[in-house]
């Protein structure tokens, strides 16, 4: 037995241990640090109690950056959902070449935040970008997608959505596939009409599956921070997030200490939607189980 | 009914592709005609770069000259993507092998606690990079990681275990016990078991498993932007780097560096099809 006890340690262990070192371990030392006053550059950093946490509730960018990821989570995935419903919809039945359409359409989400932000940052340039000179054959507007103030955080969802949506529309597939043909059937015989098999059957099926998609988009969202640094930077403040706010405080001014306060504050909310979607896929799987 | 189906999936395939389809064409022009006022769409071998016809000059120079080093780096885009693959391929290995026997005694012994840790383990995914790189950079700097291969590789790693480990606990669940069980009748240890049954089954799982911790240190940027900005640099904080470029983007070689960069993705997202919707939830949800 004892030999047992060895061998599914010495499996489980390795693991364990490497991510105790790498997640909790830093989680612990940024409570540490954001308490003092530690720099990027210098060794000088002394115990500065609470003032960290003070100067970040004080900080108007703190405010406005919260507020900005908030409406940035909440219309990109709202808008994911919609979308990659409605394509799932259309794509149930089978059709000649879905396969292909399917796979191209799921290409999106496996690429490069980073690297896609900046190809569309050619197409949306306000001068020779593509969409615009699109735009302008059809005699519409020619929006500054990339420079106006007011448009700049809207680029970013646009491209957020363009990369999303197919994770939205691969998860409504499923759930739309482990609807019994049966109850379609019977709801046929039933007469009842297309919207209230949508309301009362298609949609509450699906909602358990479509629950899971939209917490973990959510969670990915929050963390947004690859998109915005390619297609506007990290200092603008029409555009900053949590992420790119907290990258700024640190790389930009140095402020190690308060980067940590930041850095716990952000990480009280994710820690809060992480506990939820544990919870939530414990009891999909319980629930599987019983079926 | 069926026309508003057709339109849906039409939009949706046409949004989906032709931004790709940007990347490529504007990859095989020269600069003038990516900055041009008019659009430039039709690649043909008698046509002006400058004037207002749709029509441009297809060339290969920027796949050639992506040997160059541009204003705002040291390096040309090949020694970026070198950089890449050692640390992406590396960190692979690593992560699939250690994610392997990890979820391996989560699937076929009893661990105190064992539901508690494997939660722990996904919810490592959810922290956001910026969050914890701080004390990770002051550690790398005592360690004299930072800017190093090794670095991220370790890095990536463990990034990645908690995906490697989710995913291969559900593809280990699905192999009977019996087979093993069979071995150890027949006399052999567990770990031969393990070798010879199980890891010969558990092949496919792997190959998928493997396919999704490439992707994710392939693209990764955050980490790689803040913790090798010095050396060792990664093709995503390369291509960012960039930006603000004084003598204006080079379009081009951006484009073809950019296919280059996610072609293999490409490639392995056609392989894995069937494997998306498991690889993207973590195994929760299984077709």
């Amino acid at each position: 037995m004892r030999d047992r006890g060895v061998l599914k340690w010495s499996l489980v262990g390795p693991t364990l241990l490497l991510l105790v070192a790498f997640n909790v371990f830093p989680l612990l030392w940024n409570v540490v640090l954001s308490f003092t006053s530690a720099e990027l550059v210098g060794e000088g950093s002394r115990f500065a109690g609470g003032a960290n946490y003070g100067r970040v509730f004080a900080d108007p960018r703190f405010a406005g950056a919260l507020r900005r990821t908030a409406l940035f989570v909440l219309l990109a995935v709202s808008i994911e959902l919609v979308i990659g419903f409605s394509l799932a919809l259309a794509l149930r039945r089978d059709f000649k070449g879905k396969t292909a359409v399917l796979t191209t359409l799921l290409v999106p989400m496996m690429l490069s935040p980073a690297v896609m932000g900046l190809v569309w940052s050619l197409v949306l340039n306000g001068n020779y970008g593509i969409l615009n000179q699109l735009l302008g054959l059809a005699g519409l507007g020619q929006p500054q997608w990339l420079t106006d103030r007011d448009l700049k955080f809207f680029s970013i969802v646009l491209v957020d959505v363009w990369m999303w949506t197919p994770f939205m529309m691969l998860i409504a597939l499923a759930g739309l596939s482990s609807i019994p043909a049966s109850i379609h059937e019977a709801a046929e015989i039933d007469r009842a009409s297309r919207w209230t098999v949508f309301t009362r059957i298609t949609l509450p099926l699906c909602a358990p599956l479509l629950g899971l998609a939209v917490l973990l988009r959510a969670t990915d969202a929050l963390k947004q921070f690859d998109l915005v640094m390619a297609v506007s930077g990290p200092n603008d403040p029409s555009t900053q997030t949590l992420s790119t706010l907290l990258y700024q405080v640190v790389f930009r001014d140095g402020k190690v200490g308060l980067g940590s306060a930041y850095a716990c504050t952000v990480l009280v909310v994710v820690v809060a939607l992480a506990t939820v979607f544990t919870r939530y896929v414990d009891r999909l799987r319980a629930r599987e189980a019983v079926r | 009914m069926k026309l508003l189906r057709t339109a849906v999936i039409l939009v949706g395939f046409l949004s989906a592709a032709l931004p790709l389809l940007w990347m490529g064409l504007s990859s095989i022009k020269h600069r003038d005609a990516t900055i041009s006022q008019h659009p430039k769409v039709i690649p043909a071998l008698l046509a002006s770069n400058t004037d207002a016809s749709p029509l441009f000059v297809p060339t290969t120079e920027a796949y050639r000259g992506l040997g160059q080093i541009h204003a705002g780096a040291q390096h040309s885009f090949w020694h970026h993507l070198g950089n890449s693959a050692i640390i992406g391929v590396l960190s692979t290995i690593a992560s699939v092998l250690l994610g392997t026997c990890c979820a391996y005694g989560f699937s076929r012994f009893v661990v105190p606690g064992a539901k508690d840790w494997l939660f722990f383990i996904l919810s490592t995914r959810f922290m956001p990079p910026l969050a914890v790189v701080v004390p990770v950079l002051l550690m790398y700097r005592q360690l004299d990681l930072q800017g190093t291969h090794a670095g991220l590789v370790l890095l990536y790693t463990v990034f990645n275990l908690s995906l490697s480990v989710w995913l291969m606990k559900g593809f280990l669940d699905e192999i009977p016990r019996a087979y093993e069980e069979a071995a150890l009748v027949d006399g052999w240890s567990r770990s031969q078991a393990f070798l010879r049954v199980v890891l010969p089954e558990a092949r496919t799982g792997m190959a998928v498993t493997a396919v999704f911790c490439l992707i994710s240190a392939w693209n990764e940027y955050g980490f790689a932007m803040t913790l090798n900005s010095s050396g060792a640099v990664t093709v995503p904080p390369y291509f960012a780097g960039l930006q603000g470029n004084i003598e204006g983007m080079p379009w081009p070689q951006i484009a073809a560096g950019a296919l280059l960069f996610v072609l293999p993705i490409v490639v392995f997202t056609v392989a894995v099809r069937r494997h998306l919707l498991r690889g993207m939830t973590f195994g929760t949800i299984k077709q």
